[in-house]
């Protein structure tokens, strides 16, 4: 071992340059996978610190469409101290301007329980009192209005008292529809917001002493006011969906990068391959003074070692950095400042895929240089070019066995991170076969009589040609580019097309059953013939299903269905859009027991069919309903659907409100907005295409996310190029030779490798696009359920670019 | 560790020995039928023009090649029998190859590619050794030089010295000064004798150069794979 020692380091020292792809490859390789790892971790553990200022204490009781009785509150009151919250949706105008939509809190004098309030410097006072309000600075800019200035809120004029730098527990109020406005209780009042049957929700915020379980705790109130639409939430739960989404997309990068890594692993396999192939006649030499196969093989393998091990620890390093480097660079596109530090679990991780991946691509490699003969020195020999062993064979298998197995076990959801692995290895496997297909078709087709266009050709086919290699390396990250262009503008095509023809231009909130005409006559004002749809609305929780309660139910369903409590209606005909696939509808005059009918996805995702019973909980009271008929929906619309519908009778005694949809051109949505505030103050107008451009922003940012990781499987498959060009120098300065010598100016020698470089550009370009548009059809048609109608200028400017 | 046995042993002894290469139609006899024999100390020349198997003689011989038939004893090892890592085991030490091509370690020095036949042999002296015997051919100066830095008279001497290095038994040497222009070349092979000379090896040296052959104590003339006459001198 000494010996081999000596003579690798002998020769890394004046050789080992030859090996800068392995290094290039591993490194970025593992830096890809060692930064996206450590991302993922520093968020999850800054979210870890942040659950109890994400909830805003120690425990949550929550409940709609009213605020806690004196019993309840003197019950929460009880355990420790308490805030008061009430958060709902509104409209904010000032200075003549358009309304805006809000997300308005009233906050009682102990809010933030944990973590600080802040304004921006100028603000008059610490915190919004009476008639003022802390505003977002979005809202500001959008109202044109400074601090010291009036707004309108439902009733009440309000006083801009200060810009909001920092609300501690904004992540724990979900999906926001519009700028923040915080005022206190007394100011949320004087809106007259609040009405019967208004859309709104309050969080009682608890701090627990020391030592005390949340959840125990919140199982008791639950208990003990059971039936009467409370919700518990702890620090955990507060942040276990952006945990989950966090931990997908870090799951899904992960294994894009692993994808990449692989790609890098043949850049391995060229670089080493390049690397030993030029140390034939080295090798037979040291046969010759007597070195037997095994201290060759132990010699270049401690020489890749050392190289690779290095690249690794460059790889690792870089990616520990990836957090602080995000932070610095992009920090607001993160939903939370990572928690900075050295997160070892990813960097481990990283480590062993890299040096799987190097082992696994290095060993055919290293199995050529082992079995070189002495007599390679007097001649070469082809057989030196065999394919591996058996034992080889299988110690490769064993790699990938370890390969997928690290992938698939580390994974939090063991299950996706299999079918990612498994769908990748097709990938990977078809790129390969289409290589191997092309390269096969290439040599087929008839010679050329143009002698440089004849060279570029077999240069593409002839042995030790990479095109098959080079279709795997390039085509995955190529199509993905493809695949995401595809989708992308599908479905912006999807919302840009949906928008104008059938949406609907505004969703009408909090509508009070005796404004129903000053509403018609607002809207008829802006535009005349313009459609309205009403439907009454109130907030109701599924507490049983077929006489089970759902608490109680082992194990749990996990349905989207039963999360929280959902927005119903009744309706004496059937909706538009929907029809009915199961059972019948009511006459228009029912007037028996309560019959309901439900959306096709929550039958089929609660098990549930005609004839069957679910007991809802609305406003604390529970109502059994028979399940009358089973509606297919079409949501494609955007129009106003219910997952449940009532059948007119006892349930239009429950307090409740209207919502409202508003048809019309495209061009009058100021006037829609400046009719309706001024007639009616609280309704609360949310308009189509704010939500599109919401969903457009956030597919936009993960999208960010998705091309920076096939990004780096470009940088990776590119290695593999420039790998792949090196590796055939030797032969390609022979062919230059040779041609010179036959006559062959400078640029004829360029120009034939230039052809053969633009058709591998054109072959490249020809598979991204089959492959991508074919993923990108399999997502959105199959995963999203759209269709599929991608721009393909957008598509052939992507594409074109990347091709070259 | 010389590994020189006494003068008048047999050292080299080939008997029947054939050589063919590739499959019929396009099957093609290299050697046919060798029988040989060399005591240990001669000097000799295997003469021939090109394509008579002279490097192929000297392939199987050193273990290079796979003899189709025939037995091959060099050194007590059966040659013909022996898998590539015996064949490597069996050369170290006990046989010293110079070739036309020189053939050196392009990653390592002057020093260093002497002294890996040595270390391979498991010597704790063999740096001694190596810069001993690069200063015998005149190389003193040249220890640290790469072989991309020495001229090709140069590369032939270390290659030289290398070969020497182990003391082995027999030396073959092909075409040694093939690359060599008239008067390097002549340097050379007085060097090599001079070191033959002192070693009291067995050299085998594969020419095609009747002059050459004139300095050796015997002359095997090879033709279409047959030795077709043998001579000794003084």
């Amino acid at each position: 071992m000494r010996l081999a020692w000596r003579l690798a380091l002998r020769d890394l020292r004046a050789g080992g340059r030859g090996l800068w792809l392995l290094a290039l490859c591993l490194f970025l390789g593992t830096a890809a996978l060692a930064g996206i790892g450590s991302l993922a971790s520093s968020i999850l553990a800054a979210l870890d610190d942040q659950g109890r200022t994400v909830l805003g204490g120690d425990l949550q009781m929550r409940v709609s469409q009213r605020r806690a009785t004196v019993e309840e509150a003197a019950a929460f009151s009880a355990i420790g101290p308490t805030s008061e919250t009430i958060a709902l949706s509104g409209m904010a105008q000032a200075n003549g301007r358009p309304a805006a939509l809000i997300d308005l809190r009233g906050v009682d004098e102990r809010w933030p329980l944990v973590g600080a309030f802040r304004l921006q410097p100028g603000a008059l006072g610490n915190r919004p009192t009476g008639l003022s309000a802390a505003i977002g600075p979005a809202l500001a800019e959008r109202l044109g209005v400074r601090v010291g200035d009036t707004i309108t809120i439902g009733s009440a004029r309000l006083k801009v008292m200060g810009l909001i730098a920092n609300e501690p527990d904004q992540l724990g109020q979900g999906f926001r529809l519009g700028p923040p406005v915080i005022m206190d209780l007394a100011g949320l009042d004087a809106t007259r917001l609040l009405q019967p049957g208004s859309l709104y929700q309050v969080r009682y915020r608890m701090v627990l002493p020391p030592g005390a379980d949340p959840t125990a705790v919140g199982k008791k109130l639950l208990q003990r006011f059971p039936n009467l639409g409370w919700s518990i939430r702890t620090p955990t739960d507060a942040t276990r969906t952006l945990r989950r989404a966090i931990d997908q997309l870090g799951q899904f990068l992960l294994l894009v990068g692993l994808s990449a890594l692989t790609i890098a692993g043949m850049g391995v396999g060229s670089g080493v391959g390049a690397y030993l192939g030029g140390k034939t006649r080295m090798v037979a030499m040291l046969k010759v003074l007597g070195a037997r196969s095994g201290l060759i093989a132990t010699i270049f393998l401690l020489e890749l070692g050392l190289v690779g091990l290095t690249s690794i620890a460059a790889g690792l390093v870089l990616g520990a950095f990836v957090p602080a480097i995000v932070a610095a660079i992009a920090g607001d596109a993160l939903p939370v400042p990572p928690r900075l530090g050295l997160y070892p679990a990813p960097l481990a991780i990283a480590a062993t895929l890299g040096l799987i991946v190097a082992l696994l691509f290095a060993l055919p490699a290293l199995a050529r240089a082992r079995a070189v003969p002495a007599a390679a020195l007097l001649r070469d020999l082809l057989a030196t070019r065999s394919r591996p062993s058996t034992r080889v064979i299988g110690l490769m298998v064993l790699l990938v066995a370890a390969l997928v197995a690290l992938a698939v076990l580390t994974a939090t959801d063991r299950l996706l991170a299999l079918g990612f692995v498994g769908a990748t290895a097709g990938l990977l496997l078809g790129l390969a076969l289409l290589g191997l297909g092309i390269r096969r078709a290439v040599a087929r087709i008839p010679r050329p009589k143009r002698p440089l266009l004849r060279l570029a050709l077999t240069n593409l086919h002839r042995p030790g040609a990479q095109t098959d290699r080079l279709v795997v390396a390039l085509g995955l990250g190529f199509s993905l580019f493809v695949a995401l262009v595809t989708i992308n503008s599908s479905l912006g095509s999807e919302m840009r097309d949906a928008a104008p023809a059938k949406a609907p231009r505004f969703f009408a909130v909090d509508l009070q059953p005796e404004d129903q005409a000053s509403f018609r006559a607002a809207v008829a004002r802006a535009v005349p013939g313009g459609r309205i749809e009403l439907a009454p609305s109130f907030r109701g929780a599924i507490v049983a299903i077929k006489g089970e309660r759902v608490d109680r139910m082992n194990p749990p369903p996990d349905s989207w269905m039963l999360k929280s409590d959902r927005t119903m209606t009744w309706s004496a005909t059937l909706p538009p859009r929907n029809r009915v696939v199961a059972g019948r509808w009511w006459s228009p005059n029912y007037n028996g027991p309560p019959l309901i009918s439900i959306g096709q996805d929550a039958a089929d995702a609660l098990d549930l069919k005609v004839g069957d019973s679910l007991t809802l909980s609305v406003l604390g009271v529970d109502v059994r309903a028979r399940i009358a008929a089973i509606r297919a929906i079409d949501w494609s619309a955007m129009g106003m659907n219910f997952a449940i519908v009532f059948a007119p009778g006892y349930i239009q005694e429950a307090p409740h409100s209207f919502l409202a949809t508003i048809y019309g051109p495209d061009n009058r949505d100021g006037e829609i907005a400046a009719s309706v505030a001024k007639s009616l103050p609280s309704v609360t107008l949310i308009r189509t295409g704010d939500i599109i451009s919401q969903l457009s922003e956030m597919i936009g940012r993960i999208a960010v996310a998705i091309r920076g990781a096939a990004a780096v499987t470009v940088a990776a498959g590119t290695a593999v190029l420039i790998g792949a060009v090196a590796a055939s120098g030797r032969a390609r300065r022979y062919d230059a030779v040779i041609l010179k010598l036959l006559g062959a100016s400078r640029a004829q020698v360029l120009g034939a490798q230039a052809i053969e470089y633009l058709l591998l550009a054109l072959l490249l370009a020809l598979v991204a696009l089959i492959v991508g548009t074919a993923a990108g059809w399999f997502v959105t048609a199959k995963v999203f359920d759209l269709a599929f109608t991608p721009d393909w200028a957008a598509v052939r400017s992507r594409w074109s670019y990347r091709a070259w | 560790m010389s590994s020189v046995p006494p003068s008048g042993s047999i050292v080299i002894t080939a008997r029947n020995v054939t050589l063919a290469l590739g499959h019929p139609p396009a099957r093609v006899e290299i050697l046919r039928g060798i029988d040989l024999d060399v005591t240990a100390g001669e000097s000799i020349a295997l003469l021939g023009p090109s394509g008579s198997g002279k490097s192929s003689l000297m392939a199987v011989l050193t273990g290079l090649e796979r003899p189709t038939g025939g037995e091959i004893k060099v050194a007590g090892f059966d040659i013909a029998r022996l898998d590539e890592d015996a064949l490597a085991v069996a050369r170290r030490g006990r046989i010293g190859i110079v070739l036309q091509a020189f053939h050196l370690l392009p990653t390592m020095t002057a020093l260093e590619n002497v002294a890996v036949p040595l270390e391979l042999n498991g010597a704790n002296d063999a740096f001694d050794r190596a810069r001993a015997e690069l200063e015998a051919v005149g190389l003193g100066h040249r220890l640290n030089h790469y072989p991309a830095e020495l001229s090709g008279g140069e590369q032939q001497r270390v290659a030289i010295a290398r070969a020497l290095a182990p003391r082995p038994t027999v030396i073959f040497a092909d075409e040694p000064t093939g690359n060599l222009d008239t008067a390097t070349g002549g340097q050379i092979l007085d060097l090599l004798f001079a070191r033959f000379a002192e070693s009291g090896a067995t050299l085998f040296v594969i020419t095609h150069d009747p002059e050459l052959a004139a300095r050796c104590g015997r002359v095997i003339e090879l033709a279409d794979g047959r030795i077709t006459a043998e001579r000794r001198h003084g």
